[in-house]
């Protein structure tokens, strides 16, 4: 272990230990799920950096939005995010979730995915390369260190808004606000 | 016993792809099983028909993630048949050895997504980084490692750089090596025989009543090819062999695979040596913002690593396709056959069955 | 292809057939004569259905069904002619009244391709088992793949307005 850190760990364990177990959600939403067997497998190997797919919600604390996401999905994606236990970080990846990238007029994909769930980065590009994952792990990490990784409280905080959203365009939910 | 109601998917760890199951079961077997896709459905006929003929190229190979590239070729084969474009002979050996690279690819995929759900993760390890090998080529070729929008209207984007050949013989021949390691830790491997052998069976009649195509129906024995059958590109310019099995099961349809991976590798190989030194590879085609095409619909169809895909094009003179409709393998194969063949079976061979028969949810949904 | 083209005109009047190319048949039929064509071809051998596909004549007012068909070989290791040959059958429907019969009776993986068509164009096929939506989540106001359907628009009304998050 890096001796520099020692201290880090001493004063804040909770969020070193955050921050070098992020473990993803196992949800294929869009094509960018092509670019994770990669990454998970021997050539980019990402358990170097901590990052290691999660097989239920409930265990995770990573969410990565791979690609466009349809309204079908997104009712998914809701769900699986609000069974996540806090504290959660959502990374979009790709372009399709950040502005409907080459979707921008299809009627069935949502374009701006942070008005439905709160995001906390996003790596740009149709399709980023494996590499650029790491680098948003690595800014996750410092935005993890600085509590700039807050999406979850931003979700708790303004959750009528959320929700008012996700009902705009999915018909009313048939389960209860997580939130009261 | 209680007959339960279970969710398999989208977020499920037997499950590749966005794509949901609902099985009623009772105790482990499974009583009924109802496809339930449209995770990923985006409207691309919609969508195309808003786009002139040439912008349409970057969004169509979207359709199906682990293998753009057959995608590419039917909407240029559909675009070439209505406008009645030829391509010029090295054009042609370009594409299939590409097409080809493609196909090893994307059964390497295959291959990680099987053996993983199996549990054999050395195995899954060495597909992986084997199929990383082929992107690299086509990273150097295309620019990009997924969607290469290599293939146009008339021929290929570009000619092979200097001494690429050499580049795929080697690394062809480092997949190749591997295919004996290959054999003795899964394809020879006892547990691999028990979890596929009399799995997902699926009978000549069967298929064909609900439109298997591809390794499902070649797995029946059927040499069911459109590459030799309807043969495009260069595929009837080299000798070559449709592989088969006849058992029908999930083992047979592996086999077939393997079998199918060998096959392309060798092929390669002969389409390199008989590929004309010299030439153009491509047809000039007119500016694609003023590109307009005859009145006209056609049907066109190839064998992407799924099976039989095809494309209904209409065009109605302008500068846009009229409808475009994609007949995709997975289609029937993912709705018609698998709700068949999961009743009766195991809980736990629901994501064997489903990769076996390769069901790629974006292509169903489109 | 030409035996064949024969044979269809000999067994069914009023039918319109052309080869535009080789091994490839369009057959244009008016539409009672579907199922009795689909079922001759069938036993004619081409048991395969390849798509069912559903184009929108805006200016005629009418909807185009269309069926390819083709062969599966006879023997497994013998190449013929037939397995080339695919066979395009259409068929119009009024727009207004959007009502046909359907064909899984016949082939049995027309399925889904029914559901799709009933989803995405609005067409409603008699006789269907499960007439239920497929791939879509939220009801659209018209069925989205017809030509009157304008996605941009729908897309500037549902998504444009919706309000960013404010406030933390
Ligand atoms: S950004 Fe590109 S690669 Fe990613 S999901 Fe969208 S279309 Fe696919």
């Amino acid at each position: 272990m890096d001796r520099n850190k020692l201290i880090k760990w001493i004063k804040t364990p909770a969020k070193m230990g955050n921050k070098y177990s992020l473990h993803a959600v196992y949800f294929c939403t869009g094509c960018g799920i092509i670019e994770i067997p990669p990454t998970i497998t021997t050539r980019w190997d990402a358990e170097r950096f901590g990052v290691t797919p999660a097989a239920t919600p409930r265990q995770a604390n990573l969410f990565l939005i791979t690609g466009y996401v349809s309204l079908k999905t997104l009712k998914s994606i809701i769900r699986t995010y609000e069974q996540m236990p806090e504290p959660k970080y959502t990374v979009g990846f790709g372009s399709c979730p950040i502005n409907g990238g080459m979707y921008w007029d299809s009627y069935n994909t949502i374009k701006h995915l942070d008005k439905y769930i709160p995001v906390d980065g996003w790596i740009a590009g149709c399709m980023p390369r494996p590499e650029a994952i790491f680098i948003a792990v690595t800014h996750l990490w410092k935005m993890i260190d600085n509590d700039m990784a807050d999406g979850y409280k931003k979700y708790r905080n303004n959750y009528d808004q959320y929700r008012a959203n996700q009902e705009k365009v999915l018909g009313s939910l048939d389960w209860p606000p997580l939130f009261k | 016993m209680r007959e339960l109601e279970l969710y398999y998917g989208p977020q499920h760890l037997g499950m590749v792809g966005n794509f949901s199951i609902t099985l009623n079961v009772e105790g482990d077997r499974i009583k009924k099983a109802t496809a339930n896709p449209g995770y990923l459905h985006r409207g691309f006929e919609k969508l195309m028909e808003c786009r002139t003929w040439m912008q349409n190229f970057p969004l169509v190979c979207r359709i199906n993630v682990v293998e753009p590239d057959h995608i590419e070729l039917i909407y240029s084969m559909g675009v070439e048949k209505l406008a009645g474009i030829e391509v010029p002979e090295k054009g042609k050996y370009i594409r299939s050895i590409y097409l080809e690279l493609a196909r090893v690819a994307s059964h390497l995929f295959g291959l990680w997504a099987y053996s993983n759900m199996l549990g054999f993760d050395t195995v899954a390890n060495w597909a992986m980084y084997h199929r990383d090998l082929i992107l690299d080529l086509f990273e150097e070729l295309t620019g990009a490692r997924v969607y290469h929008i290599y293939i146009r209207p008339g021929g290929v984007r570009r000619d092979f750089p200097d001494g690429f050949e050499d580049k795929i013989i080697e690394t062809l021949h480092t997949i190749g090596g591997k295919i004996p390691d290959y054999n003795s830790t899964f394809f020879d491997n006892r547990l691999f025989k028990k979890r596929t052998k009399g799995i997902g069976k699926l009978d000549r009649e069967n298929a064909k009543k609900m439109g298997a195509v591809g390794h499902a129906i070649r797995a029946t024995g059927m040499k069911y090819d459109i590459r030799k059958i309807e043969p495009y590109a260069a595929y009837d310019q080299v000798e070559w062999d449709v592989p088969t099995r006849k058992g029908g099961d999930a083992y047979s349809r592996l086999l077939t695979i393997r079998d199918e991976m060998i096959e392309s590798v060798h092929m390669i190989f002969k389409l390199i040596n008989k590929m004309p030194k010299k030439g153009t590879v491509y047809t000039k085609t007119p500016n694609p913002f003023k590109w307009k095409i005859p009145e006209g619909d056609a049907y066109v169809r190839c064998e992407s690593s799924r099976g039989e895909l095809g494309l209904y094009i209409v065009s109605d003179g302008g500068k846009k396709p009229y409808r475009a409709h994609f007949r995709t393998p997975s289609y029937s194969h993912g709705l018609t056959i698998l709700e068949n063949i999961l009743a009766g079976e195991d809980i736990a061979d629901v994501g064997n069955i489903m990769m076996s028969l390769y069901v790629v949810a974006p292509e169903i949904d489109r | 292809m030409n035996d064949l083209k024969q044979k269809i005109e000999m067994a069914f009047d009023s039918i319109d057939i052309n080869i535009p190319e080789d091994n490839r048949m369009i057959i244009n039929i008016s539409k009672d004569g579907v199922i009795s064509i689909l079922s001759y071809l069938k036993n004619a051998g081409y048991e395969h259905l390849a798509l069912i596909s559903c184009v929108d004549l805006i200016n005629e007012n009418e909807f185009e069904l269309v069926y390819i068909v083709s062969a599966y070989m006879k023997r497994d290791d013998e190449f013929h002619d037939r397995e080339k040959q695919n066979i395009i059958i259409k068929t119009r429907i009024s727009r207004k009244k959007t009502r046909f019969m359907t064909v899984i009776n016949i082939f049995e993986n027309a399925e889904p391709y029914e559901r799709e068509i009933y989803e995405l164009f609005g067409i409603n096929f008699q006789g269907h088992p499960r007439l239920k939506p497929l791939f879509l989540e939220i009801e659209y106001e018209m069925p989205p793949f017809r030509k009157n359907f304008d996605t941009r628009k729908f897309v500037d009304d549902m998504f444009g307005n919706i309000p960013e998050i404010e406030g933390h």
